[in-house]
């Protein structure tokens, strides 16, 4: 009876039910506090809410005058310019060379360049450090067999930033690289074969027919690692802090430093809207993407 | 790339006169080479922690630990870090991560993905644009909230609150839907028919369909979890609540009693144990990983 009923109306509560624990978690635990982020940013707030102070875009005014604020987001921009294109080009180069090897050695390869991935930025960073030294590191030993004087890493303000930047390329590589190596074995064999035909060289096979068939996966590259390098902070807090002098600093560390060491939650929230609304613009783009292949 | 015979003819109609055979051997040499280089760090990590302090600072540095020693490592697990403690909790938060993610995401999944109903489109729009969103800034909110709940004065309250954050998971949703798109409508439809509840639909047919994907997602969680590391860090205010990553962060950004350097051989062991448990889990699981990745991006 209560079924008949059901199917002769063809309204189902049932997708809202299936849904509703989801959207519970979505809106509790991402768009309300990020409702109450942006509210926060017109407020001076420290951990007793209830003593915060209006002071309405007058924090986003004072924000843009702050040196180092200035500094953490010309930062956060200069990594996404460096080690995203060092990303792709790395990790397309490496998968078109993994791209001759047969199945199992492909996933061997594969395996070992997105172990640091997994082990994750903080570990990573441990053993940087070391390398890192100027006295015993082992990077400035082998500088130092190729006769080039020890480099000071990460204790001076012209090689801390180029410093993050290495060790965020160690463990950004490993996805894209992935992702080629699918996108790469999906280009249709004819068109491969049609080439080969027309006497077109090994370059000519990479730059005129490889790389554009894989188009749409490398702008999905592109996208995801903009996004993810906006948002690095672990290799800077593990290695310089920020500095010397905030010349490594980026958006989110300074976001970690403002809001949870110098519990100015008010100026962090604005620091987080201000990031929010760069990446907002780089995600639309992204599933713009998502729609034309659908 | 298929292997031919003859010297491939340039455009210009020169013959390239390396044959193919040397090429494509100076590629595949060239990419172990780059392969051992990258992986150098991670074998520097590890062997280093079998050296003693004052081989760990010798130059020229030893390549290859000459008299291995564990010293390092019994004084990372029986020393004066309660790391067994850490191991605990990293294995406890991710798993509570997992479960919540898996179960709220397979429902939402399933119901985006084989069901039309009023409001999808936009509902499920929010959930991908709202997807790479920053996580630090609803941390700000969130470590207030859990704050003045007090959820962090008992161990259970901080393991989920360590979790928190993550349980709101649009990639996960993404994921399930991707896949539960697949399934035939008819497979559905037949057994709602033949009286299965909507209810059964879902435990019965969507779920066991569904189970690669809801694999791949658990794997991804759980090392998402257990690296994520600032929320982890900025909740753990003892030593017994730290994580892994906090853990062993702390011991490395911590000098050695008495002295003004760090103990190098004890900081790598550290590091190497954090390195262990997610080299070993990605070893075992790496398919799902690769899946996971791809499905995000290409339709297949």
């Amino acid at each position: 009876m209560k079924r008949r009923r059901g199917r002769a109306t063809r309204f189902s509560w049932a997708p809202y039910v299936l849904i509703a624990p989801g959207y519970v978690a979505f809106l509790g635990l991402i768009l309300v506090p990020l409702a109450y982020s942006i509210y926060l940013s017109f407020f001076n707030a420290s951990f007793n809410l209830s003593a915060k102070s209006f002071v309405g875009l007058g924090q986003y005014f004072l924000l843009f005058d702050d040196p180092v604020f200035q500094q953490a987001l010309l930062n956060t921009f200069r990594y996404v310019i460096i080690v995203v294109p060092a990303a792709i080009v790395i990790s397309l180069g490496l998968a078109l060379m993994m791209e001759r090897f047969g199945p199992r050695l492909q996933g061997l390869f594969r395996g070992a360049f997105y172990l640091p991935t997994v082990a994750g930025g903080v570990i990573l960073s441990i053993v940087w450090i070391w390398l890192f030294n100027p006295t015993y590191g082992l990077l400035n030993y082998g500088l130092g067999r190729l006769g080039i004087k020890p480099v000071l890493w990460l204790a001076e303000a012209s090689t801390s930033y180029i410093s993050v930047c290495i060790v965020m390329l160690t463990y950004t590589i490993g996805q894209p690289i992935i992702l080629f190596l699918s996108g790469l074995a999906g280009i249709p064999q004819d068109i491969l074969d049609a080439a080969t035909v027309d006497g077109v060289n090994a370059w000519q096979r990479i730059f005129l027919i490889k790389v554009p068939c894989i188009r749409p996966v490398m702008l999905f590259v592109l996208a995801t690692l903009t996004i993810q390098i906006f948002q690095s902070w672990e290799t800077v807090f593990m290695l310089t802090q920020g500095g010397p002098n905030n010349s490594s600093t980026s958006l989110v560390f300074l976001i970690y430093q403002t809001a949870f060491i110098s519990s100015r939650f008010g100026k962090a929230a604005a620091i987080g809207v201000v990031l929010t609304t760069i990446i907002m613009i780089v995600t639309m783009f992204q599933i713009r993407l998502w729609k034309e292949q659908e | 790339m298929k292997n031919q015979g003859a010297p491939m003819r340039h455009p210009r109609g020169a013959v390239v006169t390396l044959p193919r055979w040397a090429g494509d051997l100076t590629v595949k040499l060239l990419l172990v080479f780059l392969t051992l280089l990258f992986l150098l760090p991670l074998y520097w990590m590890f062997s280093g922690s079998m050296k003693l302090q004052s081989i760990t600072m010798s130059v020229p540095p030893e390549f290859f630990p000459e008299k291995p020693t564990l010293a390092n490592w019994t004084k990372l697990l029986n020393g004066s870090w309660p790391i067994w403690a850490w191991l605990r909790n990293s294995v406890l938060v991710s798993l509570l991560t997992c479960f919540f993610v898996v179960t709220i995401s397979s429902m939402a999944g399933f119901a985006f993905g084989t069901k039309k109903f009023a409001g999808a489109g936009i509902l499920f729009f929010l959930l991908l644009a709202t997807m790479f969103l920053p996580p630090q800034v609803m941390f700000i909110p969130l470590f207030l909230w859990v704050r003045t709940l007090h959820l962090t004065d008992s161990q259970l309250g901080v393991y989920f609150a360590m979790a928190l954050p993550m349980i709101a998971s649009p990639f996960g949703i993404f994921l399930v839907k991707q896949f539960a798109s697949g399934i035939p409508k008819s497979i559905i439809e037949a057994a709602t028919i033949d009286g299965a509840s909507e209810r059964q639909a879902f435990m019965k047919i969507g779920l066991p369909l569904l189970k690669p994907a809801l694999a791949t997602l658990a794997i991804f969680t759980f090392n998402a979890s257990w690296n994520n590391f600032m929320w982890q860090s900025i909740l753990s205010n003892e030593r017994v609540n730290f994580t892994i990553p906090v853990g062993v962060s702390y011991i490395a950004r911590t000098p050695a009693f008495g002295k003004s350097v760090n103990d190098i051989g004890l900081m790598m062991a550290g590091g190497s144990f954090g390195a262990l448990f997610m080299v070993l889990f990605f070893v075992l699981f790496q398919g799902y990983f690769v899946k996971g990745i791809t499905s995000g991006s290409v339709k297949e």
